[in-house]
């Protein structure tokens, strides 16, 4: 019982995130259908309502946690200092730069400097070498499987659009 | 099965035999493309379209079963090692074969899943060519009344994977059907819920879904861990140990990979259905009659049986329509269709008459790879489980990066991988908060085919709400469904009861 005492508090804020985007999404869906034909409304005001209910039901939990101090509105669960500490926010960076570079780079560049960038990040600063080396390892086994022998449809650059004219030319 | 039969199959069996020397590269090259999310056997024969058409038919043939099975077993690899499954059809894999990975038993995992997937493929092979007329009749029967059932069967999954939290795991599920509704209606093609993106008007896409919720968001999760397996697992040297020990495991339980890979050759059966809702319904199966349905998800061996011997069984039930009616059952099966019409086969039931070795054939190429698969891959375990011992610091950047790149490739829309992106977030934001995305993955899957059957039907009964209850079959399901939702609770009241009696 003592332990039950010692236990910190329910970071409810955190929680609650998933079910506020859920009731948002939900009633913009429903903005979106509602002067559609019956079959686009009948089954999304099923599910949709059954997803309101199930919130409300989640939303009235956490009004009686917070009233009897059981939680608080914070975010200690989904996001705290350590998320810097981890790297995990230079990872997010990295990736979001990722998605936005790799069309214009192509696969091969992008993703070496990805996998440097964030192995860096991670690693803080140390083998710099290995891990530049294992990139471009990473990024041209890539390149060679899945372009050069597969011609699978990834977004192309500069090294690939180099490299398939090197290769063409012998 | 006469004895002219029972010579074909025998000359044939030796035949595809001498095919070996496809057959063995064709497996690692399915491995490898059934465990990157966005390659699947079907985009890859494709890739290959050109081989495929330049080698003989039976070449060709061996070469495309060879590589459909091997892509449907590598799709378990990565679920089993760091909770990415390499297609939808393995998306019920990680359940529990993650937890075993991250207790340090891996390898024990992956011979589970192998031995599973080998002898699930096998034995629906064989059932397949003994009931191939019967079984072909099947799609007949199923129309859309009774494939709502069918979904719902994989949909109730939800509600067992919420049972720790119900509302949580209910938001999750239906957060989930509500994303799966994202897109035209399947009647009018009424835009829903779009965000006015065009990308979005087919519905939204699996593969950004799958690598969203499931590889990126556990990317950004690992690393608070030096490696995948626990402090307390304790990662071992390789050793012969733990393959046997998960040989032994899985052959013990022989009786759970046979019902459950006949699951997924009645569902591989219907054109239409899939690997997804096969090894949902299998698990969720194999869940409500067990005697120990609390271990679900703590990384118990038969929750790692029932999807991965389910999504082989539908390997062999694809074929059924494909090769008796010409209907195929699936992606892959269709893109067959098209590679054996350009060698002049014609489909239906005198294709078992004017080309029996061909007929015959496939599912023959189907048993030997499944037979070679056993022999290549599962010693290859003892290797393949070191993933789990790769310092994250490497293993999750390369997670990202492939997998968002394996988003891009179906659809090629640069939108696909933003998407993924997006999925990723709140993946991540549903790990660290409680919310299970099994629960989103499973609702984005099976919703929109389910809100398509359910229209379908009320659109042919003018929306008549009791047709779903107007068929002999469909009413069988319905029952069915009842009693697998009822029956698994009164066996839980009644081993509570036991437990109780002599605390008493």
């Amino acid at each position: 019982m003592s332990s039950e005492h010692h236990k910190p508090p329910r970071q409810i804020g955190g929680e609650l995130v998933i079910p506020i985007l859920s009731v948002g999404f939900t009633i913009y869906f429903f903005m979106t259908i509602w002067n559609s034909p019956w079959t686009a409304q009948v089954s999304t005001f099923m599910i949709g309502g059954i997803l309101l209910l199930v919130c409300a039901i989640f939303f009235i939990r956490c009004a009686i946690w917070l009233s009897r101090g059981e939680g608080t509105l914070g975010f200690g669960n989904l996001f705290t200092m350590d998320d810097f500490r981890t790297g995990r926010i230079g990872l997010l960076l990295t990736t979001v730069g990722y998605v936005a570079l790799i069309d214009t780079l192509g696969f091969t560049l992008t993703t070496f400097l990805f996998l440097a960038v964030s192995m860096l990040i991670l690693a803080r600063g140390k083998n710099a070498v290995f891990i530049t080396m294992i990139s471009a390892a990473m990024a041209l086994t890539g390149w060679a499987v899945f372009i050069w022998a597969f011609d699978a449809r990834f977004p192309r650059g500069w090294f690939e659009t180099t490299m398939k004219a090197v290769l063409a030319n012998g | 099965m006469d004895s002219s039969t029972a010579s074909i199959l025998t000359e044939v069996f030796f035949e595809t035999l001498g095919y070996w020397y496809i057959i063995i590269p064709t497996i690692f090259l399915g491995l490898i493309v059934g465990g990157i999310p966005g390659f699947s056997a079907a985009n890859t024969i494709i890739i290959l379209m050109p081989l495929t058409l330049a080698l003989d038919l039976q070449s060709g043939l061996v070469f495309m079963i060879s590589l459909y099975c091997a892509a449907r077993m590598g799709a378990g690899i990565p679920a089993i090692l760091v909770n990415i499954p390499g297609t939808a059809g393995a998306a019920a894999t990680p359940l529990d074969g993650y937890p075993m990975a991250k207790q340090g038993k891996g390898q024990q995992a992956l011979a589970i899943s192998f031995v599973a997937s080998c002898i699930g493929g096998l034995l629906t092979t064989i059932i397949a060519l003994a009931a191939m007329p019967i079984l072909a009749r099947v799609g007949f029967y199923m129309h859309s009344v009774e494939m709502i059932v069918v979904m719902l069967f994989g949909i109730s999954l939800i509600a067992s994977i919420a049972a720790q939290d119900m509302v949580k795991g209910l938001i999750a599920g239906f957060l989930g059907l509500m994303i799966g509704s994202i897109g035209t209606d399947v009647v009018y093609a009424t835009p829903r819920g779009t965000f006015g993106f065009l990308e979005l008007y087919d519905g939204v896409p699996l593969i950004p879904a799958l690598v969203g919720l499931f590889a990126v968001s556990e990317a950004f999760v690992i690393i608070e861990k030096r490696v995948i397996v626990n402090h307390d697992g304790e990662p071992k040297a390789p050793n012969w140990g733990d393959t046997f020990e998960g040989v032994k495991i899985a052959l013990s339980r022989w009786v759970h990979i046979v019902w459950t890979s006949i699951i997924g050759l009645v569902i591989g059966v219907i054109p239409g259905a899939g690997a997804s809702i096969a090894s949902f319904v299998a698990y969720q199966q194999s869940r409500s009659f067990s005697k120990t349905p609390e271990k679900y998800g703590t990384g118990h061996p038969e929750g790692l049986i029932a999807p991965e011997s389910a999504n082989n069984g539908v390997t062999s039930g694809t074929l059924v329509p494909l090769l008796v009616l010409g209907i195929p059952g699936g992606a892959t099966a269709a893109i067959m269709l098209v590679v054996m019409q350009f060698h002049g086969v014609s489909f239906g039931p005198s294709l078992f008459e004017n080309q029996p070795t061909v007929g015959y054939g496939m599912f023959m190429a189907m048993a030997v790879s499944y037979v070679f698969m056993f022999l290549t891959i599962l010693p290859l375990s003892r290797y393949m489980s070191h993933v789990t011992t790769i310092p994250t610091i490497y293993l999750a950047p390369m997670i990202i990066s492939f997998t968002l790149v394996g988003g891009f490739v179906p659809r090629e829309y640069m939108f696909d991988m933003y998407l993924a992106l997006a999925f990723g977030v709140l993946g991540y934001i549903a790990r660290r908060t409680g919310y299970h995305v099994a629960a989103i993955l499973i609702g984005v899957i099976l919703g929109p085919l389910l809100e398509k059957y359910f229209l379908w039907s009320l659109k042919k009964s003018d929306g008549d709400i009791m047709v779903l209850f107007s068929s002999t079959l469909g009413n069988i399901l319905w029952v069915a469904f009842a009693l697998s939702i009822i029956l698994p609770m009164v066996f839980s009241m009644r081993r509570k009861r036991k437990l109780e009696v002599p605390a008493e």
